[in-house]
């Protein structure tokens, strides 16, 4: 049973590693390639501790099972282990030590801030509005989009989220992480360098009747595809 | 004797626990209070508290827990005289602290400040209503507590748990009142 | 459906229809047997009970209806996401959204609760020495609560009208202005009159334990799962006083017209504090006192005491400590700032470090022991590896940017039933099969418990080890369908397939109780060379246990006597027990308290006046008969 475990707990990983296209791991920009990286270095941590923990498990089911021999020993009394028992406490301290750094560094870059916090210049600037069920953005020069989503490639973009009745959350699965669009008050999000395609884009906090339905498309292109698109 | 003290234990202890539930209410609300006060909107705290009626009503609740001790003194001494009066000026104080609340809600209302106005006399109103639904529970445990001492259907032990149990609850009822007067008033009354 | 109602015809969808006439014809088959075998006056009995067994014994017997329930919703769930673009039955949009909701609830309110206090009923006082919980009115006031709280919450669906918010009940969708159908006025009371009923068997618990204890049962004696017993009593009294005024507040959104939680006056962000601050220790309510279950039965069936046990108290300890400073780990995408998401990031891994000296102890607890491998003991070894599963999905999800994606999707949803069915539920089928004797006298059948176990295991881990590629792949949870360009129907169906593998291993426990019923043998009072107290009274526990009173000398006593070959000491010099009655009292209150909720759902306000009333009533009843006075009269302390 153990060992079954392990092999599609391996299957798993795997599959995920050549990426057999898990949105989440074949990040199309700076800023999800971040966190990919955080998943897959996280991931591979745990692995340790799974393994550790199924190899000690399988041992000691197997090695101490009840058998004809042993059926009517009395074990000896142990009460524990001073040494083993500092060494699985300061192990794993050590391991979440590793796993905290990078954690904490793209975490603070990343997380999403009221509007005054962010100062990039050369950044794009686009207002997203939520409202059940669908998305309008607004760029720059005042044009508006629903439930379409039109970046240029290689650049900052900077979304300003607001919603005008419940909680919604914007997500880009490929090109980067959830930031939760609330009612009077706005947040902001930034993305970095989305690469060229066109990306599935979804509501994530169950926001009423038609959540399911509040999907949008994001297409991100060229500079000039772009500059183009927002005078049409 | 010795069966009664410890049974009396459990129960005291777990009234006290229930005081600690009940304070982790109460310290759930004070905060509510804190983080929508002032609100965005008028009115603001100042426009509607009046130092006049909290300095009355809590000149009544807090003497009513001297009073309560009062009677516990009459009770352990079995002066059932002074237990009487003790409980009894313990509820007309409670009483007339709760007629004042009611006024001064029913004054707050009349000024066009009622429960929806704004998020701040929202969470004025949970907060100190919900205070003085206590009291009123605990006047009611006090008219019991007087029919029971009267009729004495039970041993006198028993009867001394009971109103034991009733003082912690009315003592710990003045206390959220203070902090009440501490958090909600004085703030915004200096 | 439309059904013609006093003139007016209403719509009710079908799979209402389907319920009531279920329940109908199951509420007659059940009348009929009632009728038949003549079961009113075992009832009656139960109805009137205080006794801790008797009660247990009730508490666990709703919480598997409720987990029929539930888990019923759980396949219709699954049965919804089989493919994409489905349209299974009704269960679509908002009927999806409800069937989410009632399940997430009620497994967590109704069904793992009530199944661990049921446990805890039946065990903790006997393995503690205890001849009852310190208050049994109390104890038969909270059973009756919860079940009032449920019966409320079911009606909800019966009335064409379930919660439809999420079991988290995240504002401002929950307040009135975007769900105004009375759905989430039952989600408010009925969790309120249920918690209520938990907090007071919190308090008694901690009691129980602190004072009634048989002489020389040191705290630092105790079995772990009173040990586990005693810190949830604390995780409650505080979370579940906080999700009370949370509640509080809410209904004052929804009923009074105050706007706490609405967008534009007050803060949505402020219900999700508060329901985390609750929402995070419950979690850790319903792990610990698995973890507490799993000790007892690892070190049972391994001969061997168990390895560290001071280790293991103190990380019950920190991990309940711990469990109280994480709860915006839930909330790492609404913009709290970098500060407070690294801050929440770190306390959570930190979790991991108690938890893991758990795991360790438990593992070495087998290590040089005779490990029997029986039905409790097999669920004990299948939660090692799927908690520890499900456990370092969580350290993943702690890390808060990489939790901007994972966050609200089937990742999530992979992680807490590995979480919470790895040890709560594993725990509770472990616990069920170890003490079943204790309630019954009968051992369950071991052949077809093992079987409940593959099927479950397996089928469990085929169900939800996909979900965490769904969630990557970029399904979010709460949704009801899928495209076939999302590349999800493959790993969705193996989900399904695996969800009824787990509801057919639930046939099996049905078939092994009445196996057991019908042909089972009474067992003797230690069927399983137990090492603590519980197993020196009879099977099943009478009323009066523990008379004489063993004496504890030592941790496991009952092994220790046994493995010396000696009696267990005994005196009979000890404290009073707590006094039993039979009322109908307890019941009345729990009822009067649903009347009133009902009032207030509706807004029928008289009827909630008269609920409100008559349970006051009945505490002026309860006080002015008091169990104490007729226990004084008979102890001789009269009137003096
Ligand atoms: C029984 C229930 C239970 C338990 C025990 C846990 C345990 C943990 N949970 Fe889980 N969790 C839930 C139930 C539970 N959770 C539920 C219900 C939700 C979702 C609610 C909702 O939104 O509806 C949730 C959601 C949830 C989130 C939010 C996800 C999101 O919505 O974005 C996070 C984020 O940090 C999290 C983290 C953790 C962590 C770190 C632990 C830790 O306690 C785990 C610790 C255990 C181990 C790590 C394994 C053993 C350890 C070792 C073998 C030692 C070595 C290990 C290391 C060094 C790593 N949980
Ligand atoms: C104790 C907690 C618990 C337990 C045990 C379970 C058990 C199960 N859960 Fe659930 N689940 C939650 C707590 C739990 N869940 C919570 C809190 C949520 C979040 C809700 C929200 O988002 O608000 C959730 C959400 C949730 C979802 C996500 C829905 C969504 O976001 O769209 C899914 C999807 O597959 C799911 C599936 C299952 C399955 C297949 C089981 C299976 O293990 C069930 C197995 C049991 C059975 C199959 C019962 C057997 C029944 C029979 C054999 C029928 C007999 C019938 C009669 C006699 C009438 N659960
Ligand atoms: Cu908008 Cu979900
Ligand atoms: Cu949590």
């Amino acid at each position: 049973m153990k060992n079954i475990l392990i092999r599609i707990r391996l299957l798993v990983f795997a599959c995920l590693l050549t990426g057999c296209d898990i949105s989440v791991l074949d990040p199309q920009s700076k800023t999800a390639d971040n966190q990919a990286f955080l998943i897959s270095f996280s991931f591979a941590l745990m692995m340790i501790v799974l393994i550790i923990v199924f190899l000690l498990m399988t041992r000691f089911v197997w090695k101490y099972r009840e058998t004809e021999h042993n059926k009517n020993t009395i074990p000896k009394d142990i009460k524990g282990n001073k040494k083993l028992e500092l060494t699985w406490t300061i192990l794993p301290i050590l391991l979440l030590t590793v796993l905290a750094v990078p954690t904490i560094a793209v975490t603070y870059n990343q997380s999403a801030t009221t509007p005054k916090a962010t100062t990039q210049d050369d950044a794009i600037h686009i207002d997203v509005t939520a409202q059940q069920f669908f998305w309008t953005f607004t760029y720059g020069n005042g044009k508006e989009s629903t439930n379409e989503l039109v970046i240029p490639e290689n650049k900052s973009i900077v979304f300003h989220l607001k919603s005008t009745d419940v909680i919604h959350s914007f997500w880009i699965p490929s090109l980067g992480g959830k930031t939760d669009v609330l009612p009077e008050k706005e947040l902001v999000y930034k993305i970095d360098n989305p690469k060229k395609g066109t990306y599935d884009g979804k509501c994530a906090e169950f926001c009423g009747v038609n959540h399911t339905k509040m999907r949008f498309t994001a297409r991100v292109v060229s500079e000039e595809t772009y500059q183009k698109w927002l005078t049409k | 004797m010795n069966e009664q003290a410890a049974l009396f234990k459990d129960k005291q202890l777990g009234f006290l626990i229930y005081l600690f539930v009940e304070s982790v209410m109460f310290a759930t609300l004070f905060a509510t209070y804190i983080i929508f006060t002032p609100a965005p909107s008028s009115p603001r705290p100042i426009d509607v508290f009046e130092a006049k009626s909290v300095i009355l009503s809590s000149v009544f609740l807090l003497s009513s827990s001297g009073t309560l001790i009062f009677a516990e003194k009459g009770l352990n001494v079995r002066e059932s005289k002074q237990n009487l009066t003790g409980l009894g000026i313990t509820l007309l104080l409670g009483l007339i602290f709760l007629g004042l609340e009611i006024h001064e809600f029913y004054k707050y209302v009349q000024e066009g400040n009622g429960l929806t106005v704004n998020v701040f006399m929202s969470a004025f109103y949970v907060l100190v209503g919900l205070h003085a639904a206590h009291v009123t529970f605990g006047s009611g445990w006090m008219i019991l507590l007087l029919i029971q001492y009267k009729t004495m259907k039970q041993s006198y032990q028993l009867y001394t748990e009971k109103q034991r149990i009733f003082q912690y609850y009315w003592h710990f009822v003045d206390v959220i009142w203070v902090f009440i007067i501490i958090l909600v008033y004085l703030p915004y009354l200096l | 459906m439309t059904i013609p109602f006093f003139g007016k015809s209403i719509f009710v969808p079908s799979d209402i229809i389907a319920a009531w006439i279920l329940s109908i014809v199951l509420g007659a088959i059940l009348f009929i047997y009632v009728m038949n075998k003549r079961k009113w006056p075992l009832i009656w009995e139960y109805m009137r009970t205080t006794n801790h067994r008797k009660i247990g014994t009730m508490y666990i017997l709703f919480g598997v209806i409720f987990f029929l329930r539930a888990g019923t919703d759980a396949l219709l769930i699954r049965l919804q996401l089989a493919q994409p673009h489905a349209a299974f039955w009704v269960f679509q949009q908002e009927k999806y959204n409800e069937l989410f909701t009632t399940h997430g609830t009620m497994m967590i309110f109704f069904v793992a609760m009530p199944l661990l206090i049921g446990l805890m009923n039946v065990a903790v006082p006997l393995q503690i020495g205890a001849r009852d919980l310190a208050f049994p009115f109390l104890n038969a006031v909270s059973f009756w609560l919860f079940l009032a709280g449920a019966i409320l919450f079911n009606m909800s669906f019966f009335f064409n009208s379930a919660p439809n918010a999420g079991w988290t009940g995240y504002a401002p969708l929950s307040t009135d202005t975007f769900t105004p159908s009375v759905g989430n006025d039952y989600f408010v009371f009925s969790l309120q009159v249920s918690g209520l009923g938990t907090i007071f068997t919190a308090i008694n618990m901690i009691v129980t334990i602190v004072r009634h204890r048989a002489p020389g049962m040191r705290l630092t004696r105790m079995p772990l799962f009173s040990w586990a017993t005693l810190i949830t009593s604390f995780l409650i009294l505080i979370a579940f006083s906080v999700l009370s005024m949370g509640l509080y507040l809410l209904m004052f959104d929804r009923m009074f017209g105050t706007g706490f939680f609405s967008g534009d006056t007050g803060n949505p962000v402020y219900w999700q504090h508060l329901f985390w601050i609750f929402g995070h220790p419950e979690v850790y309510i319903l792990a610990l006192p698995a973890f507490g279950i799993f000790s007892d039965i690892i070190s049972t069936f391994s001969k061997k005491r168990i390895f560290g046990y001071p280790a293991m108290v103190l990380s019950i300890i920190l991990i309940g400590f711990l469990g109280f400073m994480v709860w915006a780990h839930h909330m790492f995408t609404v913009g709290l700032g970098p500060m407070a998401n690294t801050f929440f990031a770190i306390t959570t891994m930190l979790i991991a470090v108690p938890t893991g000296i758990k795991v360790f102890n438990w593992l070495f607890t087998m290590r040089g022991g005779v490990v029997k491998i029986t039905t409790p003991m097999l669920f004990a070894l299948g939660f090692i590896p799927t908690f520890v599963m499900g456990g370092v999905t969580g350290v993943m999800l702690s890390v808060a940017a990489a939790n901007f994606q994972y966050h609200d999707t089937h990742f999530v949803v992979a992680h807490f039933h590995y979480t919470i069915i790895g040890s709560t539920i594993l725990g509770i089928f472990a616990g069920i099969y170890f003490w079943y004797p204790k309630v019954t006298g009968k051992v369950l059948d071991e052949k077809l418990g093992k079987w409940h176990f593959w099927l479950f295991i397996i089928g469990f881990h085929l169900t939800f080890l996909p979900m965490h590629v769904t969630g990557l792949q970029g399904m979010p949870r709460r949704v009801y369908t899928y495209q076939w360009g999302d590349d999800l129907f493959a790993l969705n169906l193996t989900s399904t397939i695996g969800a009824f593998l787990m509801g057919s291993s639930m046939l099996f426990v049905g078939w092994n109780l009445y196996k057991t019923h019908k042909h089972g043998k009474k067992v003797g009072n230690d069927p399983w060379d137990g090492r603590t107290l519980e197993w020196t009274v009879q099977s099943p526990s009478q009323e009066n246990t523990f008379e004489p009173m063993p004496i504890v000398k030592e941790m496991d006593p009952f092994w220790y006597a046994k493995v010396s070959g000696e009696k267990l000491r005994t005196t009979n010099n000890t404290r009073p027990a707590p006094i039993s009655v039979n009322t109908i009292l307890p019941f009345c209150i729990a009822f009067s308290l649903s009347i009133m909720s009902l009032g207030m759902i509706y807004t029928w306000y008289l009827l909630a006046v008269l609920g409100g009333a008559s349970a006051f009533l009945l505490f002026i009843v309860r006080s002015l008969t008091d169990e104490r006075k007729a226990y004084d009269l008979k102890e001789g302390h009269s009137n003096e």
